[in-house]
């Protein structure tokens, strides 16, 4: 990879930080989703 | 066989569908991804001219191509929900559109680690590269106008026309290398054939397919979060949450 390996590196590093963020990103949207079901659902139930 | 595709159109239905196809479509990126990295990396010859800084062009060119692929079928789905007045069609729209503005991002990024050692700078106002970061800001309106309302159905249709005004901007990206003298180069690969040496194309074919499968695993993982968002307070959605 040399001379340039700070470049290429540089950006298979940055694909892969997008990719890893984007899925723990829709993780937790589905969690937070689940949770606010249930949140709303138990408000139900005290009524 | 007929297929009856409003059956499919319902968000309980499609829920389920989505929920099955999304680990495949997840496992097939990865092992495409996997064949394409290798071939890339390993199988491919160093560049004459660029020598192994090209090797970055295995993520860039993909990413452009999903960056651009992505706005257009998001559109569609924009059009379609404008249309018909589907909820589906919007809300897979909406669950795009994320995605595509991370490869329209990742595309910006590598075409800049790419451009440093090559042309000797990170950024240029160029024609194909100023209308890409166009193409990235459409992503972010899209987003930004799809949450700005309290009602969920008038921000899909507000965001929906905002896809359609900007598919202008798909053939002025595509268009920009033929028709302004630019710093960027033209297409290496055509529909007509390409002038790349068979390796490099076949690595580069392979994190296409990587990133298209992921793009339809990604957004059929986030349609499941924003139809249990919508459809929360539907007996079908309470059920599922209890189990």
């Amino acid at each position: 990879m040399k001379p340039h390996e700070f470049y290429i590196w540089m950006s298979y590093g940055m694909t892969a930080l997008a990719l890893a963020a984007e899925l723990v990103a829709l993780r937790l949207r589905r969690s937070r989703s689940l949770r606010r079901i249930e949140e709303e659902r138990d408000l139900e139930a005290q009524d | 066989m007929k297929l009856n595709w409003f059956y499919f159109a319902s968000p309980s239905t499609f829920y389920r569908l989505a929920g099955r196809m999304a680990p495949v479509f997840f496992a097939l990126a990865a092992l495409l991804g996997a064949a394409g990295l290798y071939v890339g990396l390993v199988v491919a010859p160093t560049d004459a001219q660029q020598g192994e800084v090209y090797r970055i062009i295995f993520i860039h060119v993909p990413a452009s191509w999903m960056s651009m692929f992505i706005y257009f079928v998001m559109a569609c789905y924009g059009g379609v929900s404008l249309t018909f007045n589907t909820r589906l069609a919007a809300m897979m729209a909406r669950a795009l559109a994320p995605t595509g503005a991370m490869f329209t991002f990742v595309a910006l990024w590598t075409g800049s680690f790419w451009g440093r050692p090559t042309w000797g700078t990170y950024w240029v106002w160029d024609a194909r590269i100023t209308s890409e970061l166009v193409l990235l800001f459409l992503y972010f309106g899209f987003i930004a106008l799809a949450n700005a309302f309290e009602d969920p159905r008038r921000g899909d249709r507000a965001a929906a026309l905002l896809a359609l005004i900007g598919l202008v901007n798909l053939p002025i990206i595509y268009f920009s290398v033929l028709w302004w003298n630019t710093l960027h180069q033209g297409s290496s690969v055509k529909f007509t054939g390409t002038t790349m040496q068979v390796q490099m194309l076949w690595g580069m074919l392979l994190m296409a397919l990587s990133f298209w499968m992921y793009s339809l695993g990604a957004s059929l993982t986030r349609v499941r979060a924003i139809i249990l968002e919508r459809e929360r307070r539907t007996h079908w959605v309470r059920e599922l949450a209890t189990t």
